[in-house]
């Protein structure tokens, strides 16, 4: 069923739905951008539809509901634990489809990966309703299109707003009743079609060309650029790396909590083991071990699809100017460049 | 030499035609770049200076009457007065990433409450404390400044933020050993080195710009030196209000009488402790602000004992016999 609801019924339904749900979406935060006199907007919870963000792509991505980035996870005493509490409400999350699509992909390493499913992600997971905001972005740094993550029917919901009223298709009859005697009006979400950015994703023949390209001159280049600040994984749709940390409340360390924090592969002491040894010393070596992880290592292990969406947030936040998709296509150089030589 | 002021240094480039036109017509065919950011045309011949000043009515009425709202009709008489200088900035917000604050917008604010006036006063705008505008040399140096939140929920611990504070700036900034961030508050100059370092939005600016103003900086063959910190974490309603008073000092401590004297030889002649308290009269500080209770200068005297002479000789300020 489609919908036509100006914001300040929006605002009623929102009213409504918050009873059960903690409504998250895109949120500006005016002045709290990197550089003075600039925004930033992230996930927030919000009341009204006023505060989401439509026309702009967020900084940080929908992960962060989800997985945010310090969660405490248990609390022990010397001899017993007891887990940290999640939200009791459900979570109703606008995102984007490539956002949508990360979520999918971020499932198959939290959920299931080895056998293994994280409890802290699966309490959130499971409360998770998707409103679709369809994107008609275009952003210079978007490349869902090439990743395939443009599409999604992963929703309960999908908007688009429109001159002060929101247009909603509601897919899940678990909130036709919200809608109940407002204006129907047809809807059918479009979706991107083309981006500006366009992507080939090179694909590696075999295990030889994959060490050579490992061992290629290309990476070297980002120890001159790159500062491994992380700023690109954390603003990543998809990575999921974490630390965990144990909290001391007392002198001998018995009581206390444990929590964790997202990590960044590209920082410096990201693999850092007990005795010192650390297998990426560069941030080439980091550099290489991302793009390889994004665009090769994903698939491989769990076939169907990269594990990048095409968003495009790393570019955008990287101080440094480095684009994930001119890498791309350096490291497809560098690939044609290896098997022309292996064919000799 | 004629100098075109450009308060804040930023106008819109089409005055360029102008200039250049006066340099060939009138002058002699070069262009100064001059060191108060003034467009500095050399060599008009005396005949040309009512041609010249006729000439250059639609660039004051576009720059000063309009841009800066100065409290002055431009006409064919040229810049009414030379006393307050060219007010000075760095280019700011509008490129630099370094910046707090957009300095020429500053600088249009400053130069309505200063131009016209016989009063001197030099005055520059930084965008941050790095002072590439060098305030610090001017007897005004205001420079663009916040108090910084932290989200310690935010924080990944990398500690990329304690890094760049003490590479570039105070270093008041480290590690704990919850992977969180400790900070000595007594220090930080509120660049905000640590917020364009941090990867994860952990470190943002306040709600409210703020400034740092410093004071009594100046060149000279006699006794250059480098401005000393007056003002920390002020609101633009204190800079302003602050600057709406100078005329108010300079006219007290000259007894009403202008002279043609430097603004930091005002400064010097009331002593600070007076300065401090005229230039602040009716100022309301906001609850951040910190004002110095004293400024002690050592001066790097370029001659011998030059503040040793008779009595007599001693300047005065306020009411004279
Ligand atoms: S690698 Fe870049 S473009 Fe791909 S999902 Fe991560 S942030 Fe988005
Ligand atoms: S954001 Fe840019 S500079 Fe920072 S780690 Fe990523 S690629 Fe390197
Ligand atoms: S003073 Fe600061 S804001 Fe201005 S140009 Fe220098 S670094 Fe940039
Ligand atoms: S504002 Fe500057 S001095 Fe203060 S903590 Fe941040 S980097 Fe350090
Ligand atoms: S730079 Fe940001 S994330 Fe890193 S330690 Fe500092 S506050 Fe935390």
């Amino acid at each position: 069923m489609g919908y036509k609801v100006c914001f300040d019924e929006v605002n009623q339904i929102f009213d409504e739905l918050r009873k059960e749900y903690e409504i998250w979406a895109p949120k500006r935060f005016p002045g709290k951008g990197r550089y003075s006199d600039t925004d930033l907007i992230r996930y927030d919870k919000v009341k009204t539809v006023e505060e989401i963000v439509f026309d702009e792509k967020s900084d940080f991505p929908a992960k962060e509901v989800l997985s945010p980035i310090t969660e405490p996870l248990f609390y022990f005493t010397e001899d017993e634990w007891k887990e940290s509490k999640a939200t009791s409400k459900k979570l109703l999350i606008f995102m984007r489809p490539c956002d949508i699509a990360a979520q999918q992909r971020q499932e198959k390493i939290y959920l299931g990966n080895g056998g293994f499913s994280d409890i802290y992600y699966e309490r959130m997971h499971e409360k998770v309703k998707i409103v679709m905001m369809q994107c008609d972005l275009n952003d210079d740094t978007c490349f869902c299109v090439s990743m395939g993550t443009n599409k999604t029917d992963n929703y309960s919901l999908a908007v688009v707003a429109e001159d002060g009223a929101l247009k909603v298709e509601v897919k899940d009859d678990a909130f036709a009743p919200y809608f109940e005697g407002k204006n129907a009006e047809d809807y059918v979400p479009s979706f991107p079609t083309e981006n500006i950015t366009k992507l080939t994703i090179p694909e590696i023949p075999n295990k030889e060309v994959l060490t050579k390209l490992k061992e290629h001159p290309m990476w070297q280049e980002y120890n001159k650029r790159c500062i491994s600040c992380g700023s690109c994984t954390v603003a990543c749709s998809t990575c999921t790396c974490f630390t965990t940390t144990d909290i001391a409340y007392n002198e001998n360390g018995s009581v206390g909590e444990r929590k964790r924090t997202t990590a960044s592969c590209q920082i410096e002491g990201f693999t850092d083991m007990a005795g010192g040894h650390s297998f990426r010393n560069t941030p080439g070596d980091r550099m290489r071990y991302k793009v390889l992880h994004k665009f090769h290592d994903y698939k491989e292990r769990f076939k169907d699809y990269h594990m990048c969406v095409g968003c495009g947030r790393c570019i955008s936040r990287c101080p440094e100017f480095i684009s994930i998709t001119a890498t791309v296509n350096k490291m497809s150089k560098a690939i044609e460049e290896i098997v022309a030589a292996e064919n000799k | 030499m004629l100098q075109l002021r450009v308060p804040g240094a930023l106008i819109d480039a089409k005055h360029l035609a102008l200039v250049q036109e006066l340099c060939q017509k009138y002058g002699n065919g070069t262009f100064h770049m001059g060191m108060r950011q003034t467009l500095n045309i050399p060599g008009i011949k005396y005949e040309n200076i009512p041609a010249v000043n006729a000439k250059i009515k639609e660039y004051i009425q576009d720059v000063s009457v309009e841009m800066c709202d100065c409290d002055m009709e431009a006409d064919d008489l040229g810049y009414p007065t030379i006393g307050a200088r060219n007010v000075m900035a760095c280019i700011g917000n509008s490129h630099c990433i370094k910046a707090n604050a957009n300095t020429h917008e500053m600088a249009k604010k400053i130069e309505k409450l200063i131009f016209p006036s016989h009063y001197h006063i030099k005055v520059s705008v930084a965008g941050c404390p790095n002072d590439c505008a060098k305030g610090n040399f001017n007897d005004f140096g205001v420079m663009g400044i916040y108090k910084m939140d932290y989200d310690q929920d935010r924080c990944v611990g990398c500690g990329a933020c304690a890094k760049a504070c003490d590479h570039h700036a105070t270093g008041v900034l480290s590690l704990n050993a919850h992977g969180k961030i400790d900070k000595d508050s007594c220090c930080c100059v509120g660049c905000g080195e640590c917020v364009i370092a941090c990867p994860t939005g952990a470190w943002t600016r306040g709600d409210t710009h703020l400034w740092r103003v410093t004071l009594g900086g100046r060149t000279g063959k006699q006794f250059p030196r480098m401005g000393k910190l007056f003002m920390n974490f002020v609101t633009e309603e204190v800079v302003l209000g602050m600057f709406a008073n100078w005329q108010k000092f300079s006219a007290w401590v000259m007894d009403y009488k202008p002279e043609y004297l430097h603004g930091g030889h005002l400064i010097d002649r009331a002593g600070y402790v007076k300065f401090k308290e005229m230039i602040l009269d009716g100022v309301e500080l906001n609850p951040e602000a910190k004002v110095a209770e004293e400024l002690y200068w050592t001066e790097a005297e370029q001659r011998a004992n030059i503040h040793v002479k008779p009595i007599s000789k001693h300047h005065k300020a306020g009411p004279q016999a």
